[in-house]
């Protein structure tokens, strides 16, 4: 009884927005244990006294694999190094990605900067976000030129190794397969609803004035989300954070 | 019914479908896979000395049959950009010849005819022309950051390669401003044929200050959200990079 009044008093946009921060936290999950992974090893290989190298890596990767099997919205997943962290490379990737066929491949860049413009990772939301700010962050949606070639979210936390910091353990989300798991939630929605994230980037949509991609510009999504609090917006817009995961559900109630 | 409207369309349609079906021209895929090859020698992708996959592996990764790629290696040997080994040990090698990075791009781009030129100039146009366009609708002011920093490594870049490689990668950033995978990947593409040809150009001291103003124009109009003028000014930065390319290519 006191649960369907707990139920009935609840706003539809609250759960909405509650499924689709349970729907992040689960791909967090693969971050944090990427990133409980890391830390561990590269805590084994400093105990050693030496200094860690791709080799050592190898050993993340019976869990990576296992992260791409367990969760479909998980396209690809890893520990990305901070420059100078390695002895025998300057900068590296230890990333695995799911290919169009299912299989499990690892991504191969050139990270020479004589050879390829792309050497440079660091300024990338994905690595620059969890590097200042020492929390985890949701970098797009954006196109991924680097890895993927895809439109996607990705899902990141910093690594840290005696209180320094030592690249990110991130995971991938490609845009239409987070449309796929959100968008039967936002349809229950009784008007056109959509998730944006703190700069206005719409993640996904059921009004078709707002495309995935374009930029909803007006309310101020970042203070919406720093307050954690739901907020009436000019005409008649409601906004939702979703609590913890930092994207707002915006909606304009019955049509 | 529906059977009559095909065999009727299949009857009018009978010799444009003659054509799509006729065998590829053979000649035209030994080129394309010189021309793959040989950029990526030039721009350092593969490394003087580096062993080239096996001949079965190689046509297989690049989708042509081995005696296409045979040919194909053969004019590679031909420029003294692949060296082949024979025996234990042997195989096609990477070999930068002694002659300067110049002549052989040159060489490469008597590779490519002007009409061949002058419509990877309007593919490159439509691409970067509507990633401009979509972006001045699309970014706000972080998203431009990389395009800027891009811009400003252009202008310091010293080398005609490295100039090349930046120049393309703001092209790839502008297309992703856009939000745009599909454009990314065609702008991506397309930078792998054109970087090679516009080392070139873009060795010229006074021509790189002009792409790079010209770059800087692009983003102003992009941040402006002026989306025609952002849409021109990606259009004529392309348009100027072709002409001098066929410019070139007519002296030679």
């Amino acid at each position: 009884m006191s649960l369907a009044t707990a139920t009935r008093d609840k706003a539809p946009e609250e759960s909405v927005a509650a499924r689709v921060r349970s729907t992040l936290e689960a791909v967090f999950d693969a971050v944090s244990a990427t990133r409980a992974d890391t830390t561990a090893l590269l805590a084994r290989v400093a105990a050693t006294g030496r200094r860690p190298a791709t080799v050592d890596l190898a050993a993340l990767r019976p869990g990576l694999h296992g992260r791409l099997a367990r969760d479909a919205l998980v396209s690809g997943v890893g520990f990305v190094a901070a420059p100078g962290l390695l002895s025998d490379v300057p900068a590296w990737l230890e990333w695995w990605q799911t290919g169009s066929d299912g299989d499990v491949r690892p991504l191969l860049l050139d990270l020479d900067p004589e050879h390829s413009a792309y050497a440079d990772y660091t300024h990338w939301d994905w690595f620059a976000l969890p590097r200042d700010t020492g929390e985890r962050a949701v970098a797009g949606p954006y196109v991924d030129y680097l890895c993927s070639d895809e439109y996607s979210l990705t899902l990141s936390a910093p690594v840290l190794v005696e209180g320094r910091f030592a690249g990110v353990a991130a995971a991938d989300v490609y845009l239409r397969h987070f449309e796929a798991a959100v968008m039967p939630m936002l349809r229950r929605l009784p008007g056109p609803a959509r998730l944006v994230n703190a700069r206005g980037r719409v993640a996904a949509s059921t009004d078709p004035r707002h495309l995935v991609g374009s930029l909803s510009k007006g309310p101020d999504f970042g203070r919406v989300l720093a307050t954690g609090r739901p907020t009436q917006a000019d005409g008649g817009i409601r906004l939702m954070p979703c609590d913890g995961v930092p994207l707002v559900l915006v909606s304009t109630g019955q049509e | 019914m529906s059977k009559v409207v095909a065999v009727k369309q299949q009857q009018m349609n009978g010799g444009a479908r003659k054509a799509v079906f006729a065998p590829v021209d053979s000649r035209a895929r030994v080129d394309a896979v010189v021309r793959r090859i040989g950029d990526a020698i030039e721009l350092g992708l593969l490394a003087d000395g580096e062993q080239l996959p096996g001949e079965t592996d190689l046509a297989g990764q690049l989708g042509v049959s081995t005696v296409t790629l045979r040919e194909a290696l053969m004019a590679l040997r031909q420029q003294g950009l692949v060296t082949t080994r024979r025996g234990r040990g042997g195989g096609s090698f990477v070999s930068l010849p002694e002659v300067p990075g110049e002549e052989r791009l040159k060489v490469r781009l008597r590779g490519w005819s002007t009409e061949e030129l002058r419509d990877l100039g309007d593919h490159w146009a439509a691409l970067s022309g509507t990633a401009a366009r979509l972006a001045a609708d699309r970014t706000e002011p972080d998203d431009l950051v990389q395009l800027r920093r891009t811009a400003e490594e252009l202008a310091q870049a010293a080398d005609a390669a490295a100039r090349s490689r930046v120049y393309g990668r703001f092209h790839v950033e502008l297309a992703a401003a856009a939000q745009s995978a599909r454009l990314t990947r065609e702008q991506v593409a397309l930078q792998t044929e054109v970087g090679a040809l516009l080392c070139l150009v873009l060795g010229d001291d006074e021509y790189r200050e002009e792409v790079s103003e010209r770059l800087r124009f692009v983003i102003s109009a992009v941040q402006d959200g002026a989306h025609e003028l952002a849409r021109e000014q990606a259009e004529r930065c392309v348009r100027q990079s072709t002409s001098r390319l066929i410019a070139l290519r007519l002296t030679l």
